[in-house]
Order: C-alpha cells, then sequence, then structure tokens
C-alpha cells in the first residue's frame, strides 16, 4: 500500500468549539503523526476561503486524503467531500471527526477533558483515513414520476405543480372526494372565495390535465423500493355507482335509502344516507356508496340503474420516482367532559361551529335553542400543560376570531366572548383582531394556571375565568354555545406513514430533516412531506410547503438517474451460511435469500441498502462488512481511542 | 451608449440573496436552470447570516448558513453579483424580461483577493461597521465581515481618502481604483423577488430613548453580541463595558402599533427575544432577564415548547407595554410600565435594554418595473394576487416573490416560501417555452 498523505484540518468554528477546546494543542497533538503531512486549524472550515485554501493543499501536497475536525458529519461532511472531489480526489477518502456536538459542547464545563476527548476523536479519524479507500456511487435509473398521497388542497397543489413540470403524478386519496379540510369550509379570511371555490378551482385544472392520475377511494397498502423506484401497492374500494348515472336518479336514490349515520362532513352534526355526496358541487360528481354501513336492501337499486353491487376492490400497482405525503391533519377530540365536552349538549367544537354558521341563515340556532351569547374557549387540545398536546396549533386563533367574525356579520344579534389564553394573530393576521374588537367581540385572558371552567347547570352553561385582562377579576358569562378552539393533532390512522418509516417527532407529526433549512424533507430519500402532516398550518402555508416539497421531489427525479452513495453491507457469500439474522435485524428490507453455487445465501439489495451497519454485528460467522466502516477501519479506530 | 452595455442572458433572475432568494436560486440550479442571483449588499447569505443562533433549534446561524452559502456560490448554474442592483425590468413577451443591472465598483478584484486583511490593517480611516450594526468600527477597506461570501475586501469609497495605503499594502495587486460602475443589460424568462424585510428604527419612538440612551440597544445589536464573530467576545452593555446583569427586552417595539404607521404583528420578534434570552442565561449564569411582551406568539413547530423551556430556565416574562425609558446618571434604565397580570403601573431598574423592533416592508420595489405595475399589498408589502392557492404569485405574471418580501416571516416559512416562489418559476418556464 502506497503510503498515505493526510491533510488535518481542526475548525474553531468561530468559538463554538475552540472556547472549550485548545485547537491549537489538538493541531500539534497530531501534526507528528507519520501518515499526517499538514495539519492547521482554522475559523471556519466551512467558509469559502478555507475550502479553496484546502483544495490548494490537496493539489499542491498531492494528500491522499482529508480530515477535518469540526461540527456534526450532519452538517459538513457533504461539504468536505465535495471539497475533495473538486482537488480530483475520492470524496469517499474524506474522513470527519466531530468534535464539537462531541467535545465542545458536551464537556464545556471541563476544558481540559474536552481538548483530550478532542484529541483522541481526531487521531480515530486519522487511523480511519489511513484506511479509508476510493469508492463509487452507484447510479439508479429514477422513474419520472410521483405520488402524492392526499388530494386536500395541499396534494392538489403539488400535483399541479408537478405537473406543469412534465412529471407524471398520481394523486392517491383515502376518502371518496377530494379538497380535504379546506372543502369542509366557507368562508375564510383574507379571501372572498370559499374553501369549496378553492378546492373546485383546483379540481377543474387537474382533471384538464392528462399526466395527473386521481385515485378516490383509495389507498397505498404496500411500499418496496426506495429513492427512484417505490412500488406501491394502492387499494382502491369501488364506490357501487357505475360513472355514467342519470342525477335524478340518484337524487331518488339517495332519498330511498332508509340508512341514515352521523355525517363526519358536518363533524357529526347532522346525518347523512349510505348512499351519499358531502355538498352538491363536490368532486368526483359520482357519489358513493358507504358499504360498511349500507344495510344492502336494494332500495337504491330500484330506483336507480347505475348503482352496482358487482363492483369490486381492485389492486393496482405503480412505480414512481418520489413520494410526497400531504396527508394532513385530524381536529382535536376533547375527552368526555373536557369543559363540558359530550355532557353538555350547548357544548360544541370549533369545526362544528364554522359547519353550523354555513348551514344556517337568519337567526343562529342550535338543537332548538336560539343562540345569543357565544363562549369561545381556546387552547383546547393544544399548549396543554397535563396532556401530550404541548405545542401550539397556530391557526386556531386566527381560525376562530374569524368564525366569531363572520357569525357575528351574519347574525348580528349575537355576542362574542373569547375566553383566550394570550392571542396568536400573527403578521397580518393581526388586522383581524383589530376588527373583531372593533366589532364589539369580548376578549378574557385566562393566567397559564387558572384556565376557564365550564359548568353545567340544568341546561344553562356558565364560564368562568380569572381574567388577566381586568386584574384577575372573576368573571362569569352564561353562554348559549360554548365553542372549543380544538386544535389539529396528527392523523389518527397514520398507517400509511409506518409503511414508509416516516420519523415522528415529539408532537406525533412527522419529521423534517432540518426544521429551520429542509422542511420538507425527510430522512427517507425520496420521501418528502407537505401541509399539515408536518405541523399545524394554515391554507397558505400548506400552499407553499406543498409546492416546495414537489420543488423538492421533482429535483431528485428530474435527470431519470441518481446516484446513491455506496456506502453499504457487503456479504461474503462464501462465509455466509444464511441463517436469516442479518434479514430481521435490517430495517430497510435490504437483504434478500439467493440461491449463489448452490448454497443459500444473503444478498445485498444496493439501491435500498443504506450501510445503517445493524446486520453486521448480528452475523454469526462474519461474513458482512460494511464499506468505509470495514473491521479493519472501526479496529484501528477503536485502538487508537482506548 | 447602448453599445457599450454588456448584454446577459439568464433562465431567471432572483432579486435578494438573502436565504430565500438562495434557496430559490438553488432549487431552480439544481433543476438545470441558469440563475442569476442579484444582492445589493457585499455578501450573500442576507440577515441570516448575521445571526448568532436560530430558534427553537438553536442551530448557530453561521454554521448552517455558510453550507448554504457555499453551496450557492459554487453552483455551476448560479452567477453572483453582490454590490449590484437591479432597475428598469421591462416585460418584452410572456417569456422574455429585460432588466438592467447596475454593478457597483469594489476597487477589489475578487479572484485575487486572498482576504488577508493587510489593507485593513494598513487603512487609517475608521467608521463604523454596519454589519456588525454599528457595534464596532471597521476601515474603509475592509473585509465586510468574516464569513462573508465572497470573501474579499471591499473599499468604501464615500469614506476612503484615496491615500493609497491599502493598495501599497496589498500583497496581490487586488485593489484597482480606476475600477468603474458597470451596467448591464440582461434577458431572463422569469423573476423572483426576494428582496427581505427592513428593521424598524427605533429613533423613530424618541420615548425609548434609543440612540440617546447609550444602554438601549436594538435585538439585531444583541444578536451580534452572542454571535459567534461577535465584536467583543463576550456580552458588554456599550455605555461602559459593564457586563450586565439585569437586562430587559422590549417586544413589540414598532410592531402592532398603529401610532408608528405599523399595525401588523411582526412574526419573529417574540421568538428570537426568547432564544436571546436563553443563550444569555447560558452566557451570563448570574443575570436576570425580563421579557415585557403583549401577547407570547410562540406558534410554530417546537415554539411553544421552546418558550416554555426559556421559563423554565429562570427568564421572566412579565406582561405590559413599556410606556417609558429613562436613564439614571449611572446609565442603568427606568422602564415604567402597566404590569398587566398586577393591574399596576410599574417601574423596574435594568442596567441594559433590547428593543426588539419589528419587520417593515423594503419599499420601492415597485418601481423596479417599467411597463408593468407590480402591486404592493396595504402595508407596501410585495401584494400577491392569488393569497391562498397561490402565494408566491404577484400582479405581474412571470414574477413570483419569496419569503419576508410578502411580509413577516421566519427562516422555516421563508424556505418554504421560496420553494414555492422557485416551483412557480420553473413551472412558469417550462409552461411558456
Amino acid at each position: 500500500m502506497k503510503k498515505k498523505k493526510i491533510g488535518v484540518y481542526i475548525c474553531h468554528c468561530g468559538g463554538n468549539i475552540s472556547d472549550y477546546v485548545d485547537v491549537e494543542k489538538v493541531r500539534q497533538a497530531v501534526e507528528g503523526e507519520d501518515i499526517v503531512f499538514l495539519a492547521k486549524t482554522t475559523m471556519f472550515a466551512c467558509s469559502d476561503a478555507n475550502q479553496r485554501e484546502m483544495v490548494n493543499d490537496i493539489e499542491a501536497n498531492g494528500l491522499t486524503s482529508v480530515v477535518v475536525a469540526s461540527c456534526s458529519p450532519k452538517l459538513h461532511l457533504l461539504t468536505f467531500r465535495n471539497v475533495s472531489q473538486r482537488a480530483n480526489l475520492n470524496k469517499y477518502t474524506y474522513v470527519h471527526a466531530n468534535i464539537r456536538e462531541q467535545a465542545s459542547w458536551a464537556h464545556s464545563d471541563n476544558k481540559i477533558g474536552a481538548t483530550e476527548k478532542a484529541i483522541h476523536l481526531v487521531k480515530a479519524a486519522i487511523a480511519k483515513a489511513n484506511y479509508a479507500e476510493a469508492l463509487e456511487s452507484n447510479k439508479v435509473k429514477a422513474q419520472k414520476s410521483v405520488a402524492i398521497i392526499g388530494a386536500g388542497v395541499a396534494g392538489m397543489k403539488a400535483a399541479i405543480s408537478l405537473s406543469n413540470k412534465d412529471c407524471e403524478v398520481i394523486l392517491i386519496e383515502k376518502e371518496p372526494f377530494v379538497g380535504g379540510r379546506v372543502a369542509q369550509w366557507n368562508s375564510l379570511s383574507t379571501t372572498t372565495e370559499t374553501g369549496k371555490e378553492i378546492v373546485k378551482r383546483l379540481y377543474d385544472d387537474l382533471i384538464t390535465r392528462d399526466n395527473i392520475t386521481i385515485c378516490t377511494n383509495s389507498e397505498v397498502i404496500s411500499n418496496k423500493g426506495s429513492v427512484g423506484n417505490f412500488t406501491l401497492k394502492i387499494k382502491t374500494t369501488p364506490r357501487y355507482i357505475r360513472q355514467s348515472f342519470h342525477p335524478e336518479d340518484l337524487t331518488r336514490a339517495i332519498e330511498v335509502c332508509p340508512v341514515s349515520v352521523p355525517d363526519e362532513f358536518n363533524f357529526r352534526l347532522t346525518q347523512r344516507k349510505a348512499i351519499y355526496k358531502n355538498y352538491p358541487g363536490e368532486y368526483p360528481q359520482t357519489p358513493v356508496i358507504d358499504i360498511k354501513n349500507c344495510t344492502r336492501c336494494g332500495a337504491c337499486e330500484k330506483v336507480c340503474p347505475a348503482v352496482d353491487f358487482n363492483e369490486k376492490e381492485e389492486i393496482t400497482e405503480i412505480t414512481v420516482g418520489s413520494v410526497l405525503m400531504a396527508t394532513g391533519f385530524d381536529p382535536y377530540t376533547p375527552g368526555y367532559g373536557e369543559f363540558g365536552y359530550a355532557t353538555s349538549e350547548n357544548v360544541i367544537t370549533l369545526p362544528q361551529f364554522k359547519r353550523l354558521i354555513d348551514e344556517q341563515s337568519g337567526t343562529l340556532v342550535y338543537k332548538g335553542k336560539v343562540i345569543k351569547n357565544i363562549a369561545y374557549i381556546y387552547c383546547v387540545g393544544s399548549r396543554q400543560t397535563k396532556g401530550d398536546n404541548t405545542y401550539c396549533s397556530r391557526n386556531c386563533c386566527t381560525s376562530t376570531i374569524h368564525a366569531a367574525v363572520t357569525a357575528k356579520s351574519k347574525f348580528p344579534d349575537i355576542n362574542n366572548f373569547h375566553f383566550n389564553r394570550g392571542l396568536r394573530t400573527y403578521g397580518k393576521q393581526e388586522i383581524l383582531y383589530a376588527d373583531s374588537l372593533r366589532s364589539g367581540d369580548i376578549y378574557l385572558q385566562s393566567y397559564e394556571d387558572g384556565l376557564p371552567t365550564v359548568t353545567i347547570e340544568g341546561n344553562k352553561t356558565i364560564v368562568k375565568i380569572n381574567d388577566i385582562l381586568t386584574n384577575g377579576k372573576e368573571i362569569e358569562v352564561e353562554a348559549d354555545l360554548v365553542v372549543l378552539v380544538t386544535g389539529m393533532v396528527p392523523r389518527a390512522d397514520n398507517k400509511v406513514g409506518t409503511l414508509f418509516k416516516l420519523p415522528k417527532g415529539r408532537d406525533k407529526f412527522y419529521n423534517e430533516i432540518h426544521m429551520k433549512l429542509r422542511p420538507v424533507e425527510t430522512v427517507i430519500d425520496g420521501v418528502t412531506i407537505a401541509g399539515a402532516c408536518q405541523g399545524p398550518k394554515n391554507i397558505a402555508e400548506s400552499v407553499n410547503s406543498a409546492l416546495s416539497a414537489a420543488t423538492k421531489s421533482y429535483s431528485i427525479i428530474s435527470k431519470g438517474e441518481l446516484e446513491s452513495e455506496p456506502l453499504v453491507a457487503i456479504i461474503d457469500q462464501d462465509k455466509c451460511t444464511w441463517c436469516g439474522a442479518c434479514e430481521k435485524a435490517c430495517p430497510f428490507d435490504a437483504i434478500l435469500k439467493v440461491e449463489d453455487k448452490g448454497k443459500i445465501v444473503a444478498e445485498i439489495n444496493n439501491s435500498v441498502c443504506k450501510g445503517c451497519g445493524m446486520c453486521a454485528p448480528v452475523c454469526e460467522p462474519d461474513a458482512i462488512n460494511v464499506t468505509a466502516c470495514s473491521s479493519t477501519e472501526i479496529m484501528s479506530m477503536i485502538d487508537t481511542l482506548v | 451608449m447602448e453599445e457599450s452595455l454588456k448584454s446577459i442572458c439568464y433562465d431567471a433572475l432572483v432579486i435578494g440573496a438573502g436565504i430565500a432568494g438562495g434557496e430559490a436560486a438553488l432549487n431552480l440550479a439544481n433543476t438545470g436552470y441558469k440563475v442569476l442571483l442579484v444582492d445589493k449588499e457585499l455578501s450573500v447569505g442576507g440577515k441570516m447570516i448575521m445571526l448568532s443562533k436560530v430558534f427553537p433549534t438553536l442551530d448557530c446561524a453561521a454554521c448552517i448558513t455558510t453550507p448554504k452559502v457555499s453551496e450557492i456560490s459554487r453552483h455551476p448554474n448560479i452567477t453572483i453579483f453582490t454590490g449590484s442592483e437591479v432597475s428598469n425590468i421591462r416585460k418584452l413577451s410572456d417569456n422574455e424580461f429585460a432588466a438592467k443591472v447596475t454593478k457597483k465598483p469594489r476597487y477589489v478584484h475578487v479572484e485575487d483577493c486572498t482576504a488577508c486583511q493587510l489593507c485593513e490593517k494598513a487603512c487609517p480611516t475608521s467608521v463604523r461597521d454596519q454589519y456588525q450594526f454599528g457595534l464596532i468600527g471597521r476601515k474603509a477597506a475592509f473585509i465586510p465581515f468574516s464569513i462573508c461570501s465572497p470573501k474579499a475586501a471591499a473599499i468604501d469609497i464615500d469614506n476612503c481618502t484615496l491615500c493609497g495605503a491599502c493598495e501599497r499594502a496589498c500583497p496581490t495587486h487586488c485593489i484597482d481604483f480606476t475600477m468603474e460602475t458597470e451596467t448591464i443589460e440582461l434577458h431572463v424568462k422569469t423573476i423572483i423577488v426576494a428582496t427581505g424585510f427592513n428593521l424598524f428604527d427605533p429613533n423613530n419612538m424618541p420615548r425609548y430613548g434609543y440612540g440617546k440612551f447609550k444602554n438601549v440597544i436594538t435585538a439585531m445589536q444583541m444578536e451580534r453580541e452572542i454571535a459567534p464573530t461577535r465584536p467583543y467576545h463576550t456580552i458588554l452593555r456599550p455605555g461602559d463595558g459593564k457586563v450586565p446583569d439585569r437586562i430587559a427586552y422590549v417586544l413589540c417595539v414598532g410592531s402592532r402599533d398603529a401610532s408608528v404607521g405599523n399595525p401588523i404583528c411582526s412574526q419573529i420578534c417574540c421568538m428570537y427575544s426568547i432564544k436571546q434570552a436563553q443563550l444569555l442565561m447560558g452566557a451570563l449564569p448570574m443575570a436576570d432577564v425580563t421579557i415585557y411582551y403583549i401577547n407570547i406568539r410562540s406558534f410554530g413547530k417546537g415554539f411553544e415548547e421552546f418558550y416554555q423551556q426559556a421559563k423554565g430556565m429562570g427568564v421572566n416574562f412579565v406582561k405590559g407595554k413599556i410606556g417609558r425609558i429613562s436613564e439614571k446618571e449611572n446609565g442603568n434604565l427606568i422602564l415604567r410600565y402597566e404590569d398587566i397580570n398586577k393591574g399596576k403601573l410599574q417601574e423596574a431598574e435594568h442596567d441594559m435594554v433590547i428593543l426588539s423592533t419589528g419587520v417593515l416592508p423594503n419599499k420601492g420595489i415597485d418601481g423596479l418595473f417599467e411597463n408593468e405595475t407590480l402591486y404592493l399589498d396595504e402595508f407596501s408589502f410585495v401584494g400577491q394576487s392569488d393569497k391562498l392557492a397561490s402565494p408566491a404569485k404577484t400582479s405581474i405574471g412571470g414574477v413570483f416573490v419569496a419569503g419576508a418580501a410578502t411580509g413577516p416571516m421566519d427562516i422555516p416559512d421563508s424556505i418554504l416560501s421560496a420553494g414555492a416562489a422557485s416551483s412557480e418559476a420553473i413551472s412558469y418556464i417550462i409552461q411558456h417555452a
């Protein structure tokens, strides 16, 4: 083996490292190593000037490998691999040492210890660099198509955006109709367009496009493969109504259906039939038979020849290059008795209230009672001090004020009382708050440790609060209607997320790679997240994230080919005895059982393998090595460390 | 004269190289489009590159911005003009815009400059450093800031005495006083406006004493004090260099305040103030930090938890708007306010006050366009023609908007908005090919 010539750079990170680690001491400790040709310190290793200097050093001195001791490899591994590449070194000869998160930040109370640990980490990296080999990336063909899961506004916008870029789109919606939550709203703030009109506008655009396939009543039930080539199985439940139908026949069919179930579209405020459509202008226009609740009495069949109970469930298999998740949110369902929910007839949730004011005109009536005083209780299911939902749901303050203002303009006799915990009408939404104050809405704010209470006395509901804004005075309102401002929670049914092994955060929403700079990408290559499945958002924010996710998905597959890391597991098939332990340990289903020379052995699917190394330690005959983390490399690192 | 103009063509022009403009440019470039990225400052990176750490992850802003900046600077499909301004934009057809780019002379040949700082040492002229928000001085021959990109010196010609010392000191002879303003005629297919925001000038609120009381600073100045590339290496109050131990934050300075012409909420100040408070508690463990607020708006992902964490660390939150600040002889400050929780008028003494100034529009963007009208909204931010369903669209077809040019926005929202703008721009180019 040719003797290595290694360049070592130790970064101050502008004080993040050098405030606790004596970087000069680290430099001195490693410069004498046999294979170290040069060792330098630098203020910011990642700066352009330093990168240029590294390229010059590599080229001028013929370095064979570079080690940078700086921050987490998550931040800058790629940066320095690229530097090596620009200097005509194989980028996989680069080795990273993390002395910020692992030394300076972790041991800010012990500068001497932090420095010592940093020296060890850098020496270990040098030992690894001694064995680092040149590797070539794997090239994988990528399908120029994207599966979008969820046809709410985010999914629909992402579909249009990708279609515009000549990309094939399969838009998959679990519900029988598109439009998601926005289809449920009429009046929206900051626009005269209703939610239903926005959905119609998007749908009208969608259906003109040849490169978008819309699958409603459909669910992804399995996922194989990886970025560039995801093979998905889609299960489509039939509508039991043929495409061509006479609208009058269908109206009669709905009339004659004897079944009555709570209407989820109206948040169970009303009932619907087993054959139904949520609202007249809904898309697709074909109604659907809710087969779970259908009694198969046949009444609809008799009046409408388009009804067809012989339609069968279909399974389709598609292969796409990328998957864009836009599965949205659920409104929080209050617990039994939470602020009188389900224990008092006068208590409803904000989504129910929004449906209620949409449906009524003239006088506001709920359960036969004329409504005059409305109490809105904020942060129900959000910012919980005793529950799991510690987060703020972002959109509810504005949404509530908008609903209250809308209700007031439609039903001028009502009085709005807002029992809040500090209004969060951020940005331009502040104007709406000011409008509501001007229109006479009353705002009462609770102390953090004294939330409002709802007392039920007969058919009366009394809301009490110690109001911060009037010096803690106890104020009570006899409310005809109590509206619980319920926040957003992640979808209860998350099977599809599990299929893609999408990680979730503490708040149980899907987690992005980086909260600040990479909000729509996930750690699963090729899977992006859009809209409220990543965290609470309003419509405009969901659309922005949908278009961002579409751009990221598109840029992955637009070239029709992608490079994948050569860091994969390698099986020594002579040693392999196929015990199956590696297959069980692999979190990516990358290990296949194959026959080789008459022997059953394991084989790695390189495009799926992430090189995580879970398989190597469970292999009893030691038949598995991981590239760039071979036993030789790891042992040499351990020798240096101990 | 027209003949002397250089003419260049790109697929897209991105105006503003902050985090939104940079992200939009990268998205376009990564899908194969040629982008010209123009910024009037001497470095790319906008406001984000100047920050200390970011909420709620507490990542070092420099550490996460610089890789992005390097990626932008090195991208083969991106050309960057710093110190340059765009004007006279004309829409010639659906897929062609013409514009003028004026490149002001830097008086330094960037490709030859090694950022050795010898010119800085040689320069006899000192002025206030705008990149440290006036906390310290810099020379007239200077490197804008340590992590700027391009990392090269510049001559501040307005303050230069033309003594020639820098020229003599420069080992690579890259300083060149004969450089002239270049005007370039530009042709592009689409434009993204990512011109960012301005911060409210607290001189417009004399009752807080900014500019008069030395120990009243802005939150942006505090960002610099706690940034890794900070001017003092510790936290000092500017009046006398004392390390402060009773620090106050005044929120909503120039926001939610119709009396100064800005009725809207700036969306970021609560969070950056809470972040700074946490960093100060870490840097000065003995210091008391108080935040005076109207409402705490910790609405984003992880924000509420971050706010609760600050409370847990002992940051003191007081609900009440500061009415007036006065100065004591020793430089300490008396804050007069109504403590809403107690329902009482109160006064409190602090030795340093930080004004959390709000976000204002960067005015005059509409003036860049010649034959089309770029509509602004009622607050003078760039207007959105389809606010909910296509937030990146403006009143001009083919011109899109990203980031805080449309209104107050934090970093992730700017990234998302930039993603939307670049998505629309890519679609526009393909659809109008």
